[in-house]
């Protein structure tokens, strides 16, 4: 998706999604559409981020963390699924390891549900349409 | 349809779709509809529920759709596959969401259910215990039309 | 369905978008021109010739014809209008369509059958002189299909008299359209007569000001035509109306009081007295609203002279600039009798009605000729709206009125139209022009 900024830095900075070793950032995405699935994926890796899972519903993002743990380090949670929703799953999440941090994905007009996700633990939140600077900010944020 | 519903679809449909193509939209003459009408192809539907019920069906030809979703995913798509499926269904959650935050702004407090989409050939939509009202977006990739029906719950 | 035995012209890809095919007509050519018959009226088609002459018939009855045993009469509908007619040698075989229109079965002759077409019957046109070499008042309407413009007949009208001369003594009584044959001379029967000219004016009216004679608005009518002829005739002119500006002149006094303004105190008063409502709520429907004045006003009613009630308004229109501008109405401080001013607040646009008067009406885009949504009301009002609504229309607007309404409601038309219904009872006074919805035996839903 085409972005208003998006243009190669002058300084040249180290990829958001590395690690200060060199290694990058491990990334599960959890979201019911197939279109943003593969948005985030396209955004993350393009800053070196490397998606280590994907999950279609809140109950498949729930296993697919606990099989990857310890080995993921930041979760993009879409609220509205089938099945289980977001802020299910991020509540599961949260009660199986205590330091998940999970960014929520939300639609425009559920302000509320996000607010709940935010108390629940989760470390922020991204709005669609998919900005690629916000999408960054918000996760590299997450990951202080 | 209630006068105050309608411009915040009408401005949700052109400021999505101008940001997602990135590409100027012009917006046709609006106007009412209560008969069958045939769906050119593709047709996103979005229910609407709350203090108000109804839905929004985002009607478009096969190959704008296409068109739209090559675009959207930054890669050349040939046919209506999952990957085109799940783009305009995430294109008509994002205009229909942006409308409801318009709406809840208002006063107006709405709720949308996730979208279903549908393709076939020789389909048509039913309006006809129902009043719709129709925008019309033209896109280079092709027209939209915006079909809104919802009424309060009496 | 009929037993017409005819290849659906299926050959041509329809390169058309699928609309819902609901019609169903038989094509032919006529003059080199496309016409076309509802197929449920056309028994078959063949080619037949050499008919059987009968003496002291009109020119345009070639014939008879023995349909196996059955003697039909042959029409020729070229002759019949006086279209340009290839002479035939009358041995040879001609086309012929036969309909049958309920006991009547009559074969006419036609240049070439074509084929079935499908249509939806929302694509057919209204028909419009331009369109008829032959009479208006025997078409039903012009259809665009694949190119080729059809003008479907309507063949009850043309036959329907068991005389079928159409250019003499024809039914004069208003068509569907509400829009009445200019030609049309003798009276018919059943329906009463009208008079010549104010056949032309009604033509007029509906081609150049979307009005549409009935007998809501006839007697009106009849009494502006006699007006309008003394100062024509004083001007030296004559009373047709060629222009629009002639028809909109014609119809300038036919708006009712206030229209475009805030209702005046008195005019809410009187009304007041006629109006008597039972329970506690009070639905109204204002379809035509316009820019909302009288929504509005209708809402001053309520509250100041119905206070115990709780109201709600439904106002439409299909203008959609208009319905638009509704909520936010700015109001001319110095057209609003005192009386309302309590209603009234400054805005930073201008004096508005205030939030709560607002809180009772909800401004609607809305086509009036769609489907219904409304609950049960109490007070329909609907003034200027059915006379520039097409006659079917209006009767069927008229009917859903009836239904709606609670038995005891109000019907509030404009102050020129009437309603000359049995289910009506006329409470009409001060120039209001004002219906009572009659208990009804048939009533299911009881008293309220």
């Amino acid at each position: 998706m085409k972005t208003k900024v998006d243009f190669p830095s002058i300084n040249q900075k180290e990829p958001d999604g590395r690690r200060p070793d060199g290694s990058s950032f491990r990334v599960l995405v959890v979201d019911d559409s197939m279109f943003v699935t593969k948005q985030i994926g396209q955004i993350l890796t393009s800053e070196g981020f490397e998606v280590v899972g994907t999950a279609a519903d809140g109950a498949l993002g729930v296993e697919k963390y606990k099989e990857l743990f310890p080995n993921v380090d930041l979760v993009t949670m879409d609220i509205t699924m089938p099945n289980m929703d977001g802020v299910t799953a991020l509540e599961k999440i949260i009660e199986f390891d205590k330091n998940a941090r999970v960014v929520m994905i939300s639609a425009l007009g559920k302000q509320d549900l996000v607010k709940q996700s935010l108390l629940l633990g989760a470390k922020n939140y991204i709005v669609k349409p998919l900005d690629r600077m916000k999408v960054l900010e918000r996760v590299v944020s997450s990951l202080q | 349809m209630r006068v105050e519903y309608i411009n915040p679809f009408v401005e949700a449909a052109y400021n999505v779709l101008t940001e997602v193509l990135a590409t100027d939209v012009k917006r046709g003459n609006l106007f009412l509809k209560s008969a069958t009408k045939p769906v050119m192809g593709v047709a996103a539907i979005v229910g609407l529920a709350g203090e108000v019920e109804g839905r929004v069906l985002f009607d478009m030809s096969k190959s704008t759709a296409v068109k739209i979703a090559s675009v959207m995913n930054m890669e050349e798509l040939t046919e209506i596959d999952d990957l085109v499926k799940a783009t305009i269904s995430e294109l008509a959650n994002m205009i229909t969401a942006q409308a409801v935050t318009k709406l809840h702004e208002l006063g107006f407090k709405f709720d949308l259910t996730p979208p279903a989409l549908i393709t076939g050939d020789n389909m048509e939509i039913s309006d006809q215990e129902v009043e719709a009202l129709i925008v019309p977006m033209e896109s280079p990739h092709g027209n939209i039309e915006i079909n809104v029906a919802v009424r309060e719950r009496s | 369905m009929s037993t017409t035995n005819v290849e659906t012209g299926k050959g041509t890809k329809d390169t058309e978008h699928l609309k819902k095919i609901d019609f169903k007509m038989i094509s032919f050519t006529l003059a080199g021109r496309d016409y076309g018959i509802d197929i449920l009226k056309v028994k078959e088609i063949r080619k037949a010739g050499n008919f059987t002459k009968v003496p002291n018939t009109p020119v345009f009855v070639r014939g008879v014809d023995n349909l196996r045993g059955d003697i039909i009469p042959i029409i020729d509908l070229r002759t019949m209008f006086n279209l340009p007619a290839e002479t035939k040698d009358p041995a040879s075989l001609e086309n012929i369509v036969i309909i049958r229109l309920d006991a009547l079965i009559l074969g006419i002759v036609v240049d070439t059958i074509e084929k079935v077409v499908g249509i939806s019957h929302e694509t057919i046109q209204p028909p419009h002189p331009i369109f008829g070499d032959i009479n208006i008042q025997y078409i039903n309407g012009v259809v665009e299909n694949e190119g080729r413009l059809y003008i479907i007949l309507d063949v009850d009208r043309i036959f329907g008299d068991s005389e079928p001369v159409p250019t003499a003594v024809a039914s004069a009584s208003v068509n569907d359209e509400g829009d009445v044959p200019l030609t049309a001379s003798a009276p018919a029967a059943a329906t009463g007569s009208l008079p010549l000219d104010l056949q032309f004016v009604a033509e007029t009216l509906a081609a150049f000001g979307q009005f549409h004679l009935s007998p809501v608005n006839q007697d009106w009518v009849t009494k502006r035509l006699g007006e309008w002829k003394s100062l024509r005739e004083a001007k030296g002119l004559d009373f047709q109306l060629t222009l629009k500006e002639e028809a909109q002149e014609f119809l300038a006094p036919f708006a009712s009081r206030h229209t475009g303004q805030v209702w005046a105190a008195a005019s809410v008063a009187e009304l007041s007295e006629i109006l008597k409502f039972d329970g506690s709520q009070i639905a109204v429907w204002n379809p035509g609203c316009g820019r909302g004045y009288e929504s509005y006003s209708l809402a001053l009613l309520l509250q100041t002279r119905f206070s115990k009630f709780s109201y709600k308004i439904w106002a439409s229109d299909h203008d959609l600039l208009n319905i638009s501008t509704a909520p936010a109405l700015v109001l001319d401080e110095d057209s609003i009798d005192l009386e309302w001013k309590e209603f009234t607040v400054q805005s930073k646009n201008g004096l508005q009605f205030s939030t709560d008067l607002k809180g009772h009406v909800l401004f609607e885009f809305h086509d009036v000729n769609h489907t219904n949504p409304m609950p049960e009301i109490q007070l329909a009002v609907l003034r200027d709206l059915l006379s520039y609504l097409k006659v079917s229309d209006q009767e069927k607007l008229i009917s859903e009125l009836s239904e709606k309404l609670k038995p005891g409601g109000y019907l509030i038309l404009g102050d020129n139209e009437k309603l000359q219904n049995s289910e009506w009872k006329d409470v009409s006074s001060a120039g209001w022009s004002v219906y009572q919805k009659l208990e009804s035996v048939t009533d299911a839903r009881g008293v309220n």
